[in-house]
């Protein structure tokens, strides 16, 4: 950083002090920033830490506890908490999407089976805490409303795209139909039971979609 | 002897009326979860019956104990509308007559059923409820299709088992008719088709 003399005071001198000064405030501005954009996210971090332990919506009280900041810091970053709902939901996404690639899209019928299965299984995984809390409350708001078509739209528009060679040897409504029975098979709720009620492992249960998968599409195209 | 019986009979007509205001008690959650799935309050709830909230409570201690005999009556009718047909019919009828009671279940008891697993977090009275349900589906499942699972290992049968109990799960008809705006029998036409594929061969008797 600049430091200017004592007895310099030329224009340009001037102008740079100014430009030092804008540039310290910025520097301390993005400083705040950062940091309240780090809170924001550590009570993010925290809400779907909550929601990991019980599915009942947490109390204000106990996600500042959990993050390590007041109740009056999560208001100042959420107005109530919808707001952290919805934001909590729109990281859950993003992240969900970085982490769920499409792969292998050429490769063979088993390939793609394989390779959409352990993808979702994933997905399954980490974000079933998430997913029960959405959609338990998803009346309460049209926001989370919409985040759940949402994200129902993607995983239709997944399937249908790993398994278009076999999807597209299928006439309407069948080809409706089929994808609309594997995304049921495929549900959240199908890889929680899977996992809590009849306590596969995550290798048996994608075994069982892999298996069912195979049973449900209909040969693959020539092309 | 007369005046005993006058009051056996009072006492029994007591009882029987004590009786109907708890139905229409339950009846009356039950209608107003139809209408959300959120659970209504002692006051909403009383309101529709048309009893006060301590007739209400003069019947159930608090609303899980309603809720639970909600669940209990909700049982004991879907069994009742669901009882087994066609068992030893060949694998068309029996997949068709499966598929259309679980339907039909599916139809009446979705709310009912949201209700319970939106509190079951509190309760494990009722998570004992949503185990025997799911357990009542296995068996119902597994005793349609005998015929195509006793032809495979037990790994294999356990696999169809899940996968077509996932299948027909009561959000999965929810999904169809809601959110995919299926008619009733296209649903049905979806569960018959992929049960149909995912059911291994019938073997020749």
């Amino acid at each position: 950083m600049l430091r200017l003399g004592e007895g310099d005071r030329s224009p340009a001198a001037a102008d740079a002090g100014l430009n030092v000064a804008m540039s310290t405030t910025a520097t301390v501005v993005d400083g705040r920033r950062l940091r309240s954009e780090r809170t924001r996210q550590l009570i993010i971090e925290a809400y779907l830490s909550l929601l990991r332990d019980s599915t009942q919506v947490p109390t204000s009280a106990q996600i500042a506890e959990r993050a390590g900041y007041s109740v009056r810091s999560v208001f100042e970053r959420f107005p109530d908490l919808m707001s952290l709902r919805i934001a909590a939901t729109d990281h859950a996404f993003a992240q969900g999407t970085a982490s769920a690639q499409l792969r292998d899209l050429d490769g063979d019928r088993e390939t793609r089976i394989r390779s959409q299965v352990e993808t979702r299984a994933r997905t399954c995984e980490t974000w079933l805490p998430m997913w029960r809390a959405l959609t338990a409350n998803q009346g309460d708001s049209d926001e989370l409303k919409s985040r759940v078509r949402l994200a129902r739209e993607l995983i239709l528009r997944r399937l249908e795209l790993m398994y278009q060679p076999e999807l597209s040897t299928l006439a309407e409504p069948m080809r409706r139909y089929t994808l609309i029975a594997l995304e049921a098979l495929t549900d959240f709720e199908s890889w929680g039971r899977m996992r809590e009620n009849y306590g596969l492992t995550i290798g048996e249960a994608s075994e069982v979609w892999i298996r069912t998968i195979d049973r449900l599409l209909p040969a693959t195209s020539a092309a | 002897m007369v005046v005993e019986t006058t009051k056996s009979a009072v006492v029994d007509g007591r009882r029987l009326r004590s009786e109907r205001t708890r139905q229409y008690i339950i009846e009356a959650y039950m209608a107003l979860l139809r209408q959300n799935p959120r659970p209504p309050t002692a006051s909403q709830i009383a309101e529709r019956a048309g009893y006060s909230v301590r007739s209400l409570f003069e019947r159930f201690p608090d609303l899980l104990s309603l809720s639970l005999a909600a669940a209990d009556h909700a049982f004991a009718q879907a069994n009742t509308q669901a009882a087994i047909r066609n068992a030893n019919g060949d694998r068309a009828t029996r997949i068709r007559a499966q598929v259309e009671t679980r339907a039909q279940t599916c139809e009446d008891w979705l709310p009912l059923w949201r209700a319970l697993v939106l509190n079951q977090q509190v309760s494990e009275e009722l998570r004992i409820r949503i185990r025997r349900v799911r357990e009542a589906i296995m068996a119902r499942i597994l005793l349609m299709y005998r015929p195509e699972l006793d032809s495979v290992s037990q790994v294999e049968r356990r696999r169809t088992l899940i996968a077509i109990e996932a299948l027909t799960d009561f959000e999965s008809w929810a999904r169809m008719r809601e959110a995919a705006g299926l008619s009733f029998d296209d649903a049905c036409t979806v569960w018959i088709r992929a049960i149909d594929r995912l059911l291994p061969p019938t073997p020749v008797s």
